[in-house]
């Protein structure tokens, strides 16, 4: 029963093969990597992805990467957040007036607090949803051919192509080092 | 990126870091893996030993805590004026200890300090743990406690609303956002050190379980861009909320006008002492992990001592909190406050004040010396001493103060911890290690690719 359902885990996670079309390359050094990915740039090949136990900023460098714009979302979040903590009390204090000693209903200072931590409440949350959907996250079935060295210590070269490009990309990366090169197409 | 953090070593070609004695193997990538995963594995005998014992205190607070719900809060030692004690204590115990994991793992990311990447995946699982052990008190502490939801704001058909000029108040949302920021910031530190660890496992189970704690992770360069960006806003969201939550936590004793409580250094004192105990109870957890699963090459004694300077330097900052209120009592013109302070160093609660004052000022001196910042069993002596001392603190703090108020008319009554309060502190303890214990045995407890980062990169030509 367990080993029954321990094969439905693995089919479940497990992609279906060879659904996408192009060559992954199998590095160990980063230089290679880098100067691969300008070469393959170069040559026109702009939407390869590499796969990488952390991240190098040789390879960022080389793949001309610009800035994340996940800070304009958190951003979003963290004004949201401000100005419902903000509302929040207000309403509150309208909706039910009710005088203490004599003081004012909207009283600022109080409500900074709230105000505040409404701000990084929601700024957290737009940060973390703004990273998984910019990420594509989550995603259960990997979308290229994952080897698992890759959180090891393997960096992997994957470069969309058709089955008339492939044999001068495998060229390519083997020509730059790769210690293997699959051809997916 | 190639900071070493990992004790005496040295970078060499093919992007290992030997360390010193060449006859030990160099520390890689892929060693790396292997040494900081091994702890996800069945647990031993030990463990279960361990376990067992925290569960069964767990139950002991569990039935102190039904007894309270069943007879009422009265069966707690609270005696009118003294009705905030020990529940209020533990909860600003709990938060404190929760603090040093965004410290290190937030403050010191901002600051560039690298050597936070060997200890911080321990401190930000404290730091979960810890506030979930703090959220507990002000339930407990309710005298209807199913009644706990009435503190959150939502709309009902009276229209009544929290009163948001309370600090209590306040507390309800620097509290619940700590607890929702610090579990995120938490769980995205993870993703890719649980992708690792799926990569790795074989048992169909445990890969379903790391594969949704990485999110499916693949460490493509798309995905580490936007994650180290969304990380480092984390970061810089989670340094001004640590200084606030115990500020707002100050505030809910510094607002009332109680002798004692009332001063405008409690912000500042209360933030100091969080980092105090946190970093202390780091250490303190620390030195068994490193020590049980042989990891002494990965945190390293330099790691420990930087944390143990840490200790020193929030020490003497509550050091000075301390001689400053005693000034303040003296040099001001309230006569209540000044009547208080000498009480509390001499009067029916001078010994809790001496074990405070022993514990966290007078024991810490020890850490000027560099022989006993590296003496591991010497550091947990110590760090244990500190979370002593800094219970007492939030005791001494909140019930000399309401022992001593303005009537004197109530001055004789004294507060006395009954044995359902010492089993639900008990139990709390045992509360939050259940859940560490399970931590270090089911999620990377180190980050591994933060570690990583610490070696040189492989490179051919050095490699040529």
């Amino acid at each position: 029963m367990i080993q029954r359902l321990g094969a439905i885990i693995d089919k479940l996670l497990d992609g279906k093969p060879e659904t996408y079309r192009g060559v992954m390359g199998v590095y160990y050094y980063v230089d290679d990597v880098a100067e691969a990915v300008r070469t393959l740039r170069q040559v026109g090949y702009k939407n390869l992805s590499v796969y990488s136990p952390v991240p190098y900023h040789e390879i960022e460098a080389a793949l001309e990467q610009g800035p994340s714009i996940v800070r304009w979302v958190t951003f979003g979040g963290a004004t949201l957040g401000l100005t419902g903590g903000f509302a929040l009390c207000f309403y509150a204090s309208v909706s039910y007036p009710l005088v203490v000693g004599g003081k004012e209903l909207l009283s600022l200072p109080p409500f900074v607090v709230i105000g505040y931590e409404s701000m990084i409440l929601l700024g957290s949350l737009a940060n973390l949803l703004g990273m998984l959907a910019l990420a594509r996250l989550p995603q259960v079935k990997a979308k290229v051919p994952y080897d698992r060295r890759f959180s090891e210590d393997r960096i992997g070269i994957w470069v969309p192509c058709d089955r008339d490009a492939a044999p001068r990309v495998e060229q390519m990366l083997r020509g730059h080092g790769a210690e293997e090169v699959t051809v997916h197409a | 990126m190639t900071d070493i953090t990992l004790g005496p070593v040295t970078p060499v070609a093919e992007g290992h870091v030997r360390r010193s004695d060449p006859a030990e193997p160099p520390i890689t990538q892929k060693s790396l893996n292997q040494d900081l995963l091994k702890l996800i594995s069945v647990p031993g005998p030990i463990w279960w030993s361990i376990f067992l014992l925290d569960l069964t205190i767990l139950a002991i607070g569990v039935i102190a805590e039904r007894n309270q719900i069943v007879h009422g809060i009265g069966v707690a030692g609270h005696t009118r004026p003294v009705m905030w004690a020990s529940y209020v204590a533990n909860f600003v115990f709990w938060v404190g200890i929760a603090h040093c994991g965004t410290l290190v793992s937030a403050i010191l990311f901002l600051f560039r300090s690298h050597f936070r990447r060997a200890v911080y995946r321990v401190a930000e699982a404290m730091t979960v743990f810890g506030v979930l052990t703090a959220a507990l008190f002000p339930i407990v502490h309710l005298g209807r406690p199913w009644f706990a939801y009435w503190l959150f704001p939502f709309p009902t058909q009276r229209q009544l609303w929290p009163n948001f000029r309370s600090p209590l108040e306040w507390d309800v949302f620097a509290v619940n956002t700590y607890l929702t920021v610090s579990t995120i910031f938490f769980i995205v530190g993870i993703i890719p050190d649980a992708a690792a660890a799926r990569d790795r496992t074989k048992n169909p189970f445990m890969r379903l379980i790391f594969t949704a704690a990485s999110f499916g992770w693949r460490g493509g360069n798309n995905q580490w861009k936007h994650f180290y960006s969304a990380y480092l806003y984390f970061a810089a969201f989670a340094t001004p909320l640590v200084l606030s939550v115990h500020s707002v936590v100050s505030w809910d004793f510094a607002m009332a006008q109680v002798p004692g409580w009332h001063s405008t250094i409690f912000a500042p004192y209360f933030v100091a002492g969080a980092i105090f105990s946190g970093v202390a109870m780091v250490i303190n957890l620390l030195i068994p992990i490193r020590f049980g699963f042989k990891l002494q090459h990965i945190v390293t004694l330099d790691h420990m001592e930087k944390l143990s300077k840490l200790v020193l330097l929030t020490s003497t900052i509550v050091g000075y909190s301390y001689l400053v209120e005693f000034f303040c009592a003296w040099y001001g013109p309230s006569k209540y406050e000044r009547d208080l302070f000498w009480w509390r160093a001499t009067g029916h609660f001078a010994w809790a004040f001496w074990i405070m004052f022993s514990c966290n000022v007078i024991i810490p001196l020890l850490l000027w010396f560099k022989g006993v910042r590296r003496n591991m069993a010497v550091l947990f002596v110590l760090c244990l001493f500190v979370n002593v001392g800094m219970w007492f603190e939030r005791f001494v703090i909140i019930v000399t103060s309401l022992a001593r108020p303005f009537e004197p008319m109530t001055w004789g009554i004294n507060y006395r911890m009954s044995w359902t309060e010492a089993a639900i502190l008990a139990g709390s303890f045992a509360w939050f290690f259940m859940f560490f214990l399970i931590f270090i045995r089911v999620l990377p407890a180190f980050s591994v690719a933060e570690i990583k980062e610490t070696l040189a990169p492989p490179r051919r030509k050095e490699a040529a």
